[in-house]
């Protein structure tokens, strides 16, 4: 079983990405990033560090993010699985996708679907959260051209933007 | 005479916050990135690594990868031999081997590279291909490498002579100093002589990496039996073409290079870096051959010169600087890349913003076994504006004075010339400091504190030359339905330029930014370009884009005079159509149906702007028209010092920038500052450190990079307006600015807090702490360590 | 990463069944996250991985119990920073939880894998150690408790054997009246691992020190309680001599390692500055 034995021994995964369901033969050492990009569906999935640090592989596995380059494939078996592929209802945007685009919260945007689905977990969990809340949260996602102000002001918007629309 | 114009003054496409024209793909995960295209067939290449900083090979044995099920070839430099006779290459020195052929010359050098279909097949197997090398001594320090008796990095040093700013550059043998810029005016030691004070510093900076989440990728794969298509997130897709095409001995047109949007460059992906070893991959294999780097890879591949600068001047009493001496040793690590232009391009700029009528400045790049450096961010500016304001800072406090009076006192204002013998031509160096005291209400007292944490502010101010001569071209062509495209060269790494040329030609056109459609690099498809680096696509392809534009303007409105039966000079372009005085208007449609008698045609437009330029005397370095524009960058910090752990938080940034005119305030802001937080990181945490030559802190885990906890609660970019009057509506590049002067504002912040001065980056808590103990605490204003 | 087995048992009898006592590349995985970064870096290559997911129902939840908190070795670190149970009984750990890390780390890591892992730069170890934690061992042999005193031997090093897994963590309730503190000292970005975590509990009985629990981690091959800066402070009236004489004494007793967080040397003085922070942090008010 050990050595460089690339070819591997293949299990069938069956899990919904953005709520289509999908079925995939995957080897044990593959990553959830690995095998989400192998789907060809998904190129918000990236990796960057490997190691967990920066962010831009983040995808919701059941409603919560996580690092897909540190997430064994085959632990995603009946997952439900969420990128920023499936936030928008047609041709309108998320309000937080939204918020980003009118903060101008991304420059090269390698980082942007990593923040918006931790923005997105935050904003579920708190939809009204002040600036150092939105800091610490997204501490672990890293934007390499400083577009963090940017950022944090358009996760702010998104969340008065959400709140009026609750509160109409 | 240019004068300053009001931010946003204009209403129209230029002064207007554009959001970037990609935006909708950016946030839904639809913005086309190199790092996923794929072709059928396409093999993974795993590149396997010197692990000694300088040696010979003496054996490599690949038959225990190649022997790995799944590997399809290991190719070694003898190999790549086959395809490419002199595989030899570089901007300013073909000093750099695909893959080494006989000599590594760092740890990290590439030797050889796994080819599989299965990414982790290729992995597995480098681990297995077997390397002897016999030792030589290496030499990592920049100081060391130019003693005489150092080890030699390169035996012999053979210029490139691609680039026209390069074409002095001579061959040598027998140094490790690859190239050496001088300049000199008036009389420097005659005015020491005579100054009433003399003040010398040494400063140092460390070896830093670009970083960009995306690292280096490129796809090469064969179009048809004598062609190769190179996909690859590069800066300079015009200088890939040519070189591979050198490589190869093919003419151009046989290699096609494309880009997408890159996921961030900073200076990282510009000239050969992944292109060479991929298409010679490709054509040995005779399949499509992708490579992807890995976040450590890219502290091997290429990173920011160390520096040691050396600075002397001598003052009057009444405190001005009459005279300066700068010796600035680049550190060029394994192969020069662009050192030599970072020599010589920020090497004259080494003794500042300051009017000072007696300089000599000497600057050498100095190959040794560290990672190669070449462009980040500020192509060395950074490193230089650390220590001359840092010195500044120094002299005004020596002297009793002001820091902001100080700099008053000194400053080059706007027309008068540079050491350089170059006129600050609509240059706002006076308006920027001016600016920056305002923002930081300079007049106002600051409490300092005085238990553990003190608090303290400083400022810096830097000026750049954009590189020259370098050339763009730009085409924009008009579709039959009156929609445009501008075709540039321009590569949008994150910096908007795809948002910005669409507002030139827009403007010029009488249309929404957002109308304009612009065609990613492809060298087949797009012009020229020099490459997307220094700040300067903005000014050069802005310009070369409205004057494409401009030609198909001219042209519709040709059509039109003829259509309305009116005079051309009389008729405007306005919402997609030319209008007549009287009110009659043609949409830009039916000129194109009047014309070709159905929805027919292309009318197109070609710009091309390549500056004047004047060599500047290798003697003196003297020169009328050594740069298109000055950029002009400032900042001002506010720190709190913790004085019992030496760790330092920025309370405030302020980033004031001459960007001549804004042609998108937005982008324009989060340029600048965006560009003083990643300077920021390498001001007080980013270090590669190096063991023997060996990167031991090549990850994201161990390097830390700025994480939104490390960005000061209030970052403000202060946008000051001369319009220049060559750029395109007065513009200026920005795209390094807001790096310039964030280390040495952080520095004198410093001071001004705790009265220790730090002389090298990055500033550590640690070395702080140590600082402070040994001026005998907080508040010392005798306090000069470091 | 190599190829390996993947097994994901369904019981805990046919998970200790699948480990092998001999062989250091047959490991238990938990959320994960340290044992895939591990091998993604080639420092660790198992031949069989026996994931504790499917027996997440048994071993997740957070319970209170006679001694304390009796949490399951597969609850998230996210779990336990939101758990309310946790807020109210240990309000220290909940504090540091939102800063341990990051989020998507601790959606995924799970309690037992933070504390088996045996890593010296996490947070939470130096807590529970002073709070006087244990974890429950099982193995074909059976259970037993390990106080967290006895858990960690060295740097990545624990004294677990090859076939037990850690199935639940008991987090004594402290008395109500203890206070408490977690400070960490983030050396470069402040969004690293600590250079050095401190925690701290104590009561304070007639206006003096009384029951006082100190541990140093992150700096160190190991967290370590700070016995000789414990037996200081007891009986002593909080004051800033005793504080600087406590924080002396923990600088005195750490055999800190020098690495890029910072020489041995400066770590032992950032122990000092931290050890007294964490004291004057509890006694301005942090609750246990």
């Amino acid at each position: 079983m050990s050595g460089p034995n690339g070819a591997g021994a293949f299990r069938t995964i069956r899990f919904r990405l953005n709520g289509r369901p999908v079925e995939m033969a995957v080897r044990a050492f593959e990553t959830l990033a690995d095998v989400l990009r192998r789907t060809g569906q998904v190129g918000s999935v990236r990796e960057s560090c490997g190691q967990g640090l920066c962010g831009t592989c983040t995808v919701l596995v059941d409603g919560l993010a996580i690092s897909s380059c540190l997430y064994l494939a085959a632990l995603a078996d009946g997952a439900e699985i969420q990128t920023v592929e499936g936030l928008a209802s047609g041709e309108k945007l998320h309000p937080l996708q939204q918020a980003f685009v009118d903060c101008g919260a991304f420059q090269c945007g390698f980082c942007t679907p990593g923040m918006i689905l931790t923005g997105l977990q935050l904003l579920r969990e708190n939809p009204d959260p002040d600036e150092e809340e939105i800091r610490r949260y997204l501490s672990g996602n890293l934007c390499r051209c400083g577009a963090y102000p940017e950022i944090v002001r358009a996760i702010r918007q998104a969340a008065r933007n959400g709140r009026e629309e609750a509160g109409t | 005479m240019a004068t300053l114009t009001q931010v946003g003054q204009q209403v129209g496409q230029v002064g207007r916050s554009v959001p970037r024209l990609e935006s909708r793909a950016k946030v839904s995960g639809s913005a086309e990135y190199v790092y996923h295209v794929a072709v059928p067939g396409m093999l993974h290449g795993k590149i396997v690594r010197s692990s000694v900083a300088h040696g010979r090979i003496r054996r490599l044995d690949t038959s225990g990868a190649r022997a790995q099920p799944g590997v399809y070839a290991v190719i070694t430099g003898q190999d790549v031999l086959r395809v490419m006779p002199d595989p030899h290459y570089g901007p300013a020195f073909h000093d750099q081997p695909v893959l080494a052929l006989d000599k590594v010359r760092f740890v990290g050098d590439p030797v050889a590279v796994v080819l599989a279909e299965d990414p982790h097949v290729a992995e597995e197997a480098a681990a297995l291909v077997e390397v002897e090398y016999e030792e030589l001594p290496a030499v990592f320090d920049e100081l060391e490498a130019a003693r005489p008796g150092a080890p030699l990095v390169h035996e012999v040093i053979r210029p490139a002579t691609t680039f026209a700013d390069l074409k002095h550059l001579a061959g040598r043998s027998g140094t490790n100093v690859a190239m050496e810029y001088h300049l000199r005016r008036g009389d420097v030691e005659e005015a020491f002589a005579r100054a009433d004070y003399v003040f010398e510093d040494v400063f140092r900076t460390q070896q830093t990496a670009h970083l960009p989440l995306e690292p280096f990728v490129c796809l090469a794969h064969p179009e048809g039996p004598d062609r190769l298509v190179i996909y690859t997130a590069t800066q300079s897709p015009s200088f890939v073409r040519s070189e591979v095409a050198r490589l190869l001995g093919w003419p151009e047109n046989r290699v096609r290079v494309r880009t997408a949007f890159l996921g961030g460059g900073f200076g990282a992906k510009l000239y050969i870096k992944l292109e060479a070893l991929a298409a010679a991959c490709c054509l040995l294999a005779g399949r499509p051959v992708k490579i992807t780097l890995s976040m450590e890879e890219q502290f091997l591949t290429i990173t920011r010169h160390p520096t040691t600068f050396r600075i002397r001047s001598g003052v009057t009493r009444d405190g001005r600087i009459v005279a300066r001496a700068c010796e600035v040793w680049w550190n060029g690590g394994a192969y020069a890349d662009i050192s030599p232009r970072v020599t010589q391009k920020s090497g004259f700029t080494a003794s500042g913003p300051y009017d000072i009528e007696n300089v000599r400045i000497d600057s050498y790049v100095v190959y040794t076994n560290r990672p190669p450096t070449g462009a980040l961010r500020g192509f060395g500016i950074p490193q230089l504006v650390w220590a001359y304001e840092s010195h500044t800072d120094i002299i005004a406090h020596r002297l009793g004075m002001d820091p902001v009076e100080f700099r008053r006192i000194n400053l080059l204002s706007n027309g008068q010339p540079h050491a350089t013998g170059t006129p600050l031509t609509d240059t706002a160096t006076r308006e920027v400091l001016e600016a920056l005291a305002k923002a930081m209400e300079w007049d106002k007292p600051l409490e300092r504190g005085s238990g553990r944490y003190r608090r303290g502010r400083g400022i810096a101010i830097g000026l750049k030359a954009c590189v020259a001569p370098t050339t763009s071209c730009a085409t924009v062509v008009l579709y039959g339905d009156g929609s445009v495209a501008v075709l540039a060269g321009t590569v949008d790494m994150g910096q908007g330029s795809d948002t910005a040329l669409a507002q030139i030609a827009a403007e010029t056109l009488g249309l929404q930014a957002e109308q304009v459609r612009v065609v990613h690099p492809d060298t087949d498809v797009t012009p020229y370009d020099m490459a997307t680096l220094g700040s300067r696509s903005l000014f050069h392809m802005g310009n070369a884009v409205k004057q494409a534009a401009e030609q198909v303007r001219d042209q519709l409105l040709a059509i039109a005079a003829r259509a309305l039966e009116a005079d051309a000079e009389q008729l405007v372009v306005r919402d997609g159509a030319v209008w007549a005085p009287g009110g009659q208007s043609l949409s830009f449609k039916e000129l194109m149906v009047h014309r070709f008698g159905m929805q027919a045609g292309t009318l197109v437009g070609t710009g091309t702007y390549l500056p004047p330029y004047a060599k500047p005397d290798p003697e003196t370095g003297q020169s009328e028209e050594i740069t298109p524009f000055w950029m002009v960058g400032g900042c001002g910090a506010e720190v709190e010092v913790d004085t019992y752990t030496g760790r330092v938080r920025v309370l405030r940034l302020v980033n004031a920038a001459d960007v001549g005119r804004a042609i998108n305030p937005a982008i324009v802001r989060t340029q600048l500052n965006g560009a003083s937080l990643m300077q920021l990181g390498m001001t007080l945490m980013e270090e590669m450190v190096l063991e023997q030559g060996q990167v031991v802190n090549a990850s994201l885990a161990a390097y830390k990079i700025p994480g939104f906890g490390d960005v000061p609660p209030v970052v403000e970019a202060v946008l000051v307006e001369m319009p220049h009057r060559h750029g395109p509506f007065g513009a200026k590049g920005v795209g390094e600015t807001g790096t310039f002067a964030v280390s040495a504002a952080v520095a004198n912040a410093i001071y001004d807090a705790v009265g220790v001065r730090i002389r090298e980056l990055p500033i550590t808590p640690e070395r702080l702490l140590a600082a402070l103990r040994r001026s005998g605490g907080a508040g010392s204003q005798e306090g000069e360590e470091g | 990463m190599s190829d390996f087995e993947l097994c994901e048992p369904g019981s805990l009898e046919e998970a200790l069944a699948l480990l092998d006592p001999q062989d250091p590349s047959v490991r238990v995985v938990g959320g994960g996250t340290a044992l895939v970064l591990m091998m993604k870096q080639r420092v660790f290559h198992p031949t069989r991985l026996v994931s504790l997911r499917r027996l997440a129902g048994q071993l997740r939840g957070i319970m209170r119990g006679e001694r304390g908190l009796q949490v399951g070795a597969m609850t998230t670190l996210r779990e336990l920073e939101q758990s309310a149970l946790v807020a109210r009984t240990a309000p220290v750990l909940s504090r540091a939880l939102p800063r341990l890390a990051n989020v998507r780390v601790r959606n995924q890591a799970t309690l037992g894998g933070h504390l088996a892992h045996g890593d010296p730069h996490m947070d939470l170890p130096p807590i529970l150690l002073a709070m006087g934690a244990r974890v429950q061992a099982t193995s074909p042999r059976g259970s037993r408790w390990v106080p967290l005193e006895e858990l960690y031997l060295g740097y990545y090093e624990t004294s677990l054997a090859r076939d037990e897994v850690v199935t639940w963590v008991e987090i004594p309730e402290l008395p109500a009246d203890t206070r408490g503190a977690y400070v960490k000292f983030c050396y470069l970005s402040a969004e690293d691992w600590p250079a050095v975590g401190v925690a701290v509990f104590f009561r304070l009985e007639g206006g003096q020190f009384s029951q006082v629990r100190l541990a140093v981690g992150a700096c160190t091959e190991r967290p370590v309680r700070i016995s000789r800066a414990e037996t200081l402070l007891n009986g002593e009236r909080p004051s800033p001599a005793v504080l600087e004489a406590a924080a002396q004494a923990a600088a005195g007793e750490v055999q800190p390692v020098s690495d890029l967080l910072g020489s041995a040397e400066y770590k032992r003085e950032m122990v000092r500055v931290h050890v007294r922070e964490a004291l004057e942090q509890a006694l301005v008010g942090g609750g246990r």
